[in-house]
């Protein structure tokens, strides 16, 4: 029997690899870094939810805040970010993503599935949930000012070679 | 039967060697940090998923901890010296910094 926390595991994983496969085979920097950043939030979202809250805290700070933020700096500084504004391709990926992320943010709010099984491993899933009761809203906003400033600053700042 | 443990472990392995890949692969100094960096949250995901559904729990908590502090050290020191060889050669490919230096 398959339960909830497998099925949330084997999607988070495949997630992973998926952005982690975008950011080792993608020609254009920008992009790559964008992708590590995904990566970063999805394995502290793994940490998280399976009982590694703190781990999963610093993670997220640590890979997806500081050095994220390093990353681009010394792209920006190097010129090696070599993203060309108005590629259509490119937009359309980026914000299908950036809908999906939304979307999937804000299932929650209307109603949709909280997570509150057991995990095989003890953990419990919804411990999270205080976050989603209190500030949702708050939390929703910040996730898509996070995403949008990212790319907004990329797009922005970068220079083609 | 696949549990939690199982898929983690995986995972881990598949992005060590995506990262050992980049690593000896990529033709940008960047790029083989960023690898470096995918080998680092695969250990850290194996290290964490060792602990899942068992008593040593917090050991691995411990330890994945320590490798955040290590790798985030390890990785802006990288990027320092990444700033250093740009301003020295200008550029980041390892053969033509090698071509440079002879």
């Amino acid at each position: 029997m398959v339960t909830l926390a497998t099925e949330v595991a084997l999607l988070l994983s495949v997630a992973l690899l998926v952005t982690v496969t975008a950011a080792m085979f993608s020609r254009s920097m920008s992009v790559t870094i964008i992708m590590l950043f995904y990566a970063s939030l999805i394995l502290g979202v793994i940490f998280t939810l399976f009982q590694g809250v703190l781990v999963g805290l610093l993670h997220i700070i640590t890979f997806a805040g500081a050095i994220s933020v390093l990353l681009l700096t010394i792209v920006l500084m190097t010129g090696e970010s070599n993203l060309s504004i108005g590629n259509r391709t490119l937009a359309a990926l980026i914000g299908t993503i950036t809908i999906l992320v939304v979307l999937a943010s804000s299932y929650p709010l209307f109603g949709g599935m909280v997570p509150t099984t057991e995990t095989t491993a003890g953990s419990t899933m919804g411990l999270l949930t205080f976050v989603w009761t209190d500030r949702p809203w708050d939390l929703l906003i910040l996730i898509v000012v996070f995403a949008a400033a990212m790319i907004g600053i990329v797009n922005l700042l970068s220079e083609k070679k | 039967m696949y549990t939690d443990q199982t898929i983690f472990m995986t995972t881990a392995t598949l992005l060590i060697f995506l990262g050992l890949f980049g690593i000896s692969y990529s033709r940008n100094l960047m790029k083989t940090v960023i690898s470096f960096q995918i080998v680092v949250f695969g250990a850290n995901l194996a290290l964490f998923s060792s602990g899942l559904g068992g008593a040593s729990n917090v050991m691995a908590n411990t330890l994945v901890l320590f490798s955040i502090v290590v790798g985030g050290s390890v990785e802006a020191v990288g990027l320092a010296l990444i700033v250093l060889v740009h301003k020295q050669y200008g550029t980041l490919d390892p053969w033509e910094i090698r071509k440079l230096k002879h």
